[in-house]
């Protein structure tokens, strides 16, 4: 008797469960539009002016043209104004603005590096207040939906080697025009040539040298080099994979010299020899340019590339690309990176701002940005088969999401001077100057001058 | 006639008035405040707090610095290159073009055209034309049966097409000071010499370059000061690499202050830069106050 | 006739000679702007072309979007209010200055001429931060008139240098018979000393207005969104994921046009002060 008790109490408690989570379901999928209406009250900041203070770049210029913040304006009766700057600059204009007692923004969109620098000095807001109040979170704005290793790398701060999550972390921004990286190659070439699409670095090695050595004019794998920050780019994109670290984890040392981290450099000075010409001074820009004039049979890098490669105005290469998986070598593991939002402390209208930050990251929205040339950066558009079957990297893109690596570099504040040493010493292996040994011996002294200056090791 | 005195005394002191007052508020307070701060350490992102007193930790640290002795090296070679050659080739243009010439004019127009193109464009533009695959210049060299040149990608070779891009802006500069010099040559003095038999390398070394010199000097030092300081076009061209050989003190000033943030740190280079400035024009400089007591 | 001749040849060949330095010279002065142009008259497609395409046709799509999307216009009004703002009132001030350091002889006369090369040293990198604070607390920041205001310090120390020398080299007579008419100085300076150095004063005019035109970092950081400066504009277009190549060279070239244009017309006054110092002399 006792026992049909306890059964029939268990079968209640499923059932029930699964009924209300059957609901909740529900509740989410119900139209959103239906809600908006008579659920929240869009209109409650009427007449305000946000300005906002965005990069050029494709993400945001699909925006723009998507008409969406014009739909925005429509909605709440805010009106929005766009600050556009070359996002290179865009930081220093930000800092200032936000030291002042009342700065001219009340959006910023900031660059993951600046995330743990803008929230560990106080400047922008966190944003789990508003979204506790009732009155300012969407109903139907389903934050679990946003790609979570976006949201990691450009929200999420003060936890864990304080760029990452963890005990004491806080979300500062929502992920708008976040990127991964992956494998983008001549299709025609390799039909062709009878490729095999490359799936570990050491297939990435042969490929290279294949392009290289039989195909004429054209070169193995486009990647940056240009002393500075882009090589420190170029070798982070190969060294998650390779296994190898900035920094050692917990103790903040330098881990560069580990023989991982010297495969890496290694690996990219094969990839120097087998690649178009003048690579060491290669930007992001002469990369896209070798792969978009069809002068590499490759690109491996931020997945914001494809917008460029299917555009016929700057690609000559339309139509005749295929896309793959982030080659493996000791683990999977691409790159992170992107744009963030977040709201200055010294905002004069937080609160629309807030508005208009969610409106921007709901999932009607960023289906009309995609449609504008945008990227994802919600897990439901991914996998989504109707945008699959439109835009055939996003299959490529749902999987290599699962491998996304939220740190595949140490962004902490001081990670501006970090970046510049070692990319100079990157590139000065690869031009020859000196052995990967030594280039990365080199920067250990002054990196870690960087880091006893800021308390994070002793001397 | 002692109140006409007193205007005499002041008379010099209205004239530089308006210069005086603007510099001193807008230029000397904000340097004087920049040059304190080479001893604090101050981050960008921590611009709403108080600088920290550091003593000369910033010039020690320069001083230790291998990137920073380097860029040192990489600026005198730099501004000794752009200097001697621009100032050569100006003045040659502006005699090749200074009289008795059919186009005289459209030419002089021609050549003052480089100094007005933006030097963020500069940049990109001699970045676009040193491209190994794309350039022009590299395809035009090929069409002639010269090998390819690493331009921008070779550590030995970067630092001469960062010259040639500041030679192909800069030349003007020295062109037209050296124009407006050569046309204050009295006429009389020239048509003596002709008189005298004079052929022209004559008439050049005794009249006209005695006459300019003053000008051409004053012209070195200003062209040598801005070579010191610039910055936009070699950001944009090369941005210090490979490695650093192309990294002068106004880009290793600008990367401490705007990428590592370091605002004490920058200014410390800022002190030395501006050192090795005065060093480097104390024999125009000397020459130059001397030539206005005669 | 022998030497006759040969003199005549000689000529001949140096005449001959010098037209080939100039364009040489020319050649080299113009490929780059030629490049410019053309980039900007090109698909970013045809722009890359190797062997390049010498003929090509124009697309006026790059004018278009430069033009008409984003600010173009603000920032166009803003640039041309502060570069000829600043020209005037530095080559003015400058002037002044330059006549009092070349003319007359003061107590500290020797500190202000080195002092002011000196601030000309100084790397305006540095200066952004402080200007940017001293604004800050003045509350003057976000006004054209106080970035203007800062382009006319910058230019001042070279204004001065240059207008001294040049008025160094006038001869002295000439002011000394006016001041026996009864002339001023004030009114020796207006009437004597300014025509004489029109060259000058058109080279002064000429730097000034290219560095207020073309500066960057300060009207960045002392403007917002609505008096900001062209050059702000130019820099949209390096973008992160690399430089949009018709774009930057579009406007580049509509925005050295006021410049060339303003060369000209300071070139012409060259030339006019040239002959007016020429009929005085």
């Amino acid at each position: 008797m006792k026992k049909i008790g306890l059964i029939a109490v268990m079968i209640a408690i499923l059932v029930s469960a699964a009924v209300f989570a059957g609901g909740q379901q529900e509740a989410e999928q119900a139209p959103a539009a239906a809600e908006s209406t008579d659920g929240f009250d869009w209109r409650q900041f009427e007449g305000q002016t946000i300005v906002a203070c965005w990069p050029n770049h494709g993400h945001y210029n699909a925006t723009m043209k998507s008409g969406v913040i014009e739909e925005f304006e429509e909605l709440t009766g805010i009106d929005v104004e766009i600050d556009l700057l070359q996002y290179i600059k865009m930081h220093d204009k930000q800092v200032l603005e936000m030291s002042k007692a009342s700065g001219d923004y009340d959006m910023v969109s900031m660059v993951v590096m600046w995330k743990a620098e803008y929230a560990m000095g106080d400047m922008i807001e966190p944003l789990q207040p508003f979204f506790d109040k009732p009155n300012l979170a969407v109903p139907e704005y389903d934050f679990d939906d946003l790609v979570p290793g976006y949201v990691e790398v450009t929200g999420i701060a003060g936890g864990e080697n304080i760029y990452m999550d963890g005990p004491g972390a806080k979300l500062y921004g929502l992920p708008f025009g976040s990127e991964t990286s992956f494998l983008v190659y001549r299709q025609d070439l390799f039909d062709e040539y009878d490729i095999e699409v490359p799936e570990t670095y050491d297939d990435l090695i042969e490929v290279s040298k294949f392009v290289h050595e039989n195909i004429d004019g054209v070169g193995g794998l486009t990647m940056r080099g240009a002393s500075g920050h882009h090589a420190t780019h170029g070798y982070l994109l190969h060294a998650s994979p390779y296994g190898a670290r900035i920094l050692e984890k917990g103790t903040w040392e330098p881990a560069f010299t580990e023989p991982e981290s010297i495969k890496t450099i290694e690996f990219m000075k094969k990839m120097v020899e087998y690649g178009p010409p003048g690579m060491t001074g290669y930007t992001q820009d002469e990369e896209w340019q070798a792969f978009l004039q069809g002068d590499a049979a490759m690109y491996l890098d931020a997945s914001v590339f494809t917008g460029a490669v299917n555009d016929p105005s700057k690609s000559k290469v339309v139509g005749k690309v295929g896309y793959a998986l982030h080659p493996t070598a000791k683990t999977a593991g691409s790159e992170t990176g992107g744009f963030g939002l977040a709201i200055p402390k010294n905002a004069t209208n937080p609160e629309a701002s807030f508005l208009f930050m969610q409106y921007l990251t709901m999932k009607e929205t960023e289906r009309k940005i995609i449609d504008n040339g945008g990227a994802p950066f919600r897990m439901s558009s991914v996998n989504d088969p109707a945008l699959q079957e439109e835009y055939p990297e996003f299959e490529v893109l749902a999987e290599q999401l699962k491998y996304a690596n939220p740190d595949w570099r140490p962004i902490i504040p001081e990670w501006g001077e970090i970046n510049s040493t070692i990319g100079i010493n990157i590139n000065q292996a690869l031009t020859g100057e000196k052995t990967p040994e030594e280039a990365m011996e080199d920067a250990v002294d002054p990196i870690r001058d960087i880091l006893i200056r800021a308390g994070y090791i002793d001397e | 006639m002692s109140s006409l005195s007193l205007r005499q005394k002041s008379t010099p002191l209205m004239f530089l008035l308006p210069s005086l007052i603007i510099m001193a508020f807008i230029l000397l307070v904000p340097i004087i405040m920049g040059l304190r701060l080479s001893f604090f350490e101050w981050l960008m992102r921590d611009i709403s707090k108080e600088p920290t007193f550091v003593g000369l930790r910033n010039y020690i640290e320069l001083f230790k610095s291998d990137n920073f002795r380097t860029s040192v090296f990489v600026t005198i070679r730099f501004v000794l290159s752009v200097v001697v050659i621009e100032i050569v080739a100006g003045l040659i243009l502006a005699l090749l073009l200074e009289s008795g010439l059919k186009g005289m004019r459209f030419f002089r127009t021609l050549f003052v055209l480089p100094i007005m193109v933006a030097p963020v464009v500069v940049g990109v533009m001699w970045r676009f034309m040193y491209n190994p695959s794309y350039g022009k210049i590299n395809y035009l060299l090929t069409q002639i049966g010269f090998e390819r040149v690493e331009w921008l990608s070779n550590p030995d070779i970067a630092l001469t097409s960062v010259i040639i891009a500041d030679v192909w802006q800069w030349t003007p500069f020295v062109f037209l000071l050296a124009l407006a010099a050569l046309q204050g040559v009295p006429q009389d003095l020239s048509d003596a010499a002709v008189v005298d038999g004079a052929n022209y390398m004559q008439k050049l070394l005794r009249i006209k370059l005695p006459y300019i010199a003053s000008i051409l000097g004053v012209t070195a030092i200003l062209r040598l000061i801005d070579a010191f300081r610039s910055l936009v076009v070699i950001f944009n061209l090369t941005y210090g690499g490979p490695g650093v050989s192309t990294e002068v003190m106004s880009l290793h000033l600008y990367k401490s202050a705007f990428v590592s943030q370091r605002l004490g740190l920058a200014s410390a280079i800022a002190v030395l830069l501006l050192l090795l400035i005065v060093i480097l024009s104390l024999g125009l400089l000397v020459s130059n106050l001397r030539n206005k007591e005669n | 006739m022998m030497p006759l001749l040969t003199m005549k040849k000689r000529q001949n060949l140096a005449m001959l000679l010098r037209y080939v330095f100039i364009i040489v010279f020319a050649a080299f002065a113009l490929f780059p702007i030629y490049e410019m142009v053309a980039t900007s008259l090109k698909n970013e497609v045809d722009a890359f072309s190797i062997p390049p395409k010498w003929v090509f046709l124009p697309t006026f799509k790059n004018y278009q979007e430069v033009l008409f999307e984003g600010k173009f216009f603000t920032y166009f009004y803003n640039s041309i209010f502060v570069a000829l703002t600043a020209t005037v009132l530095s080559v003015a001030a400058g002037a002044l200055g330059a006549y009092s350091l070349a003319r007359f002889k003061f107590k500290g006369k020797k500190l202000v001429v080195i002092g002011t090369l000196l601030m000309r040293m100084v790397p305006p990198v540095i200066l952004v931060v402080p200007i940017f604070l001293l604004y800050n607390q003045l509350g003057v920041t976000n006004a054209r008139m106080s970035l203007a205001l800062v382009y006319v310090a910058l230019n001042l120390p070279f204004n001065i240098w240059v207008l001294r020398t040049f008025i160094m080299e006038v001869p002295k007579e000439l002011e000394e018979s006016a001041q026996m008419d009864g002339c001023s100085h004030m009114m020796t300076f207006r009437r004597i000393i300014l025509p004489l150095i029109a060259p000058g004063l058109s080279v002064a005019s000429i730097f000034t207005f290219r560095i207020s035109w073309n500066e960057f970092i300060l009207s960045l950081v002392l403007t917002n969104r609505n008096t900001r400066t062209l050059p702000v504009a130019v820099s949209l277009f390096l973008t992160d994921t690399g430089t949009e190549w018709g774009k930057i060279t579009a406007i580049a070239t509509i925005i050295a046009i006021p410049a060339f244009i303003f060369t000209f017309t300071a070139a012409k006054s060259l030339i006019m002060g040239l002959t007016a110092g020429a009929v005085k002399g």
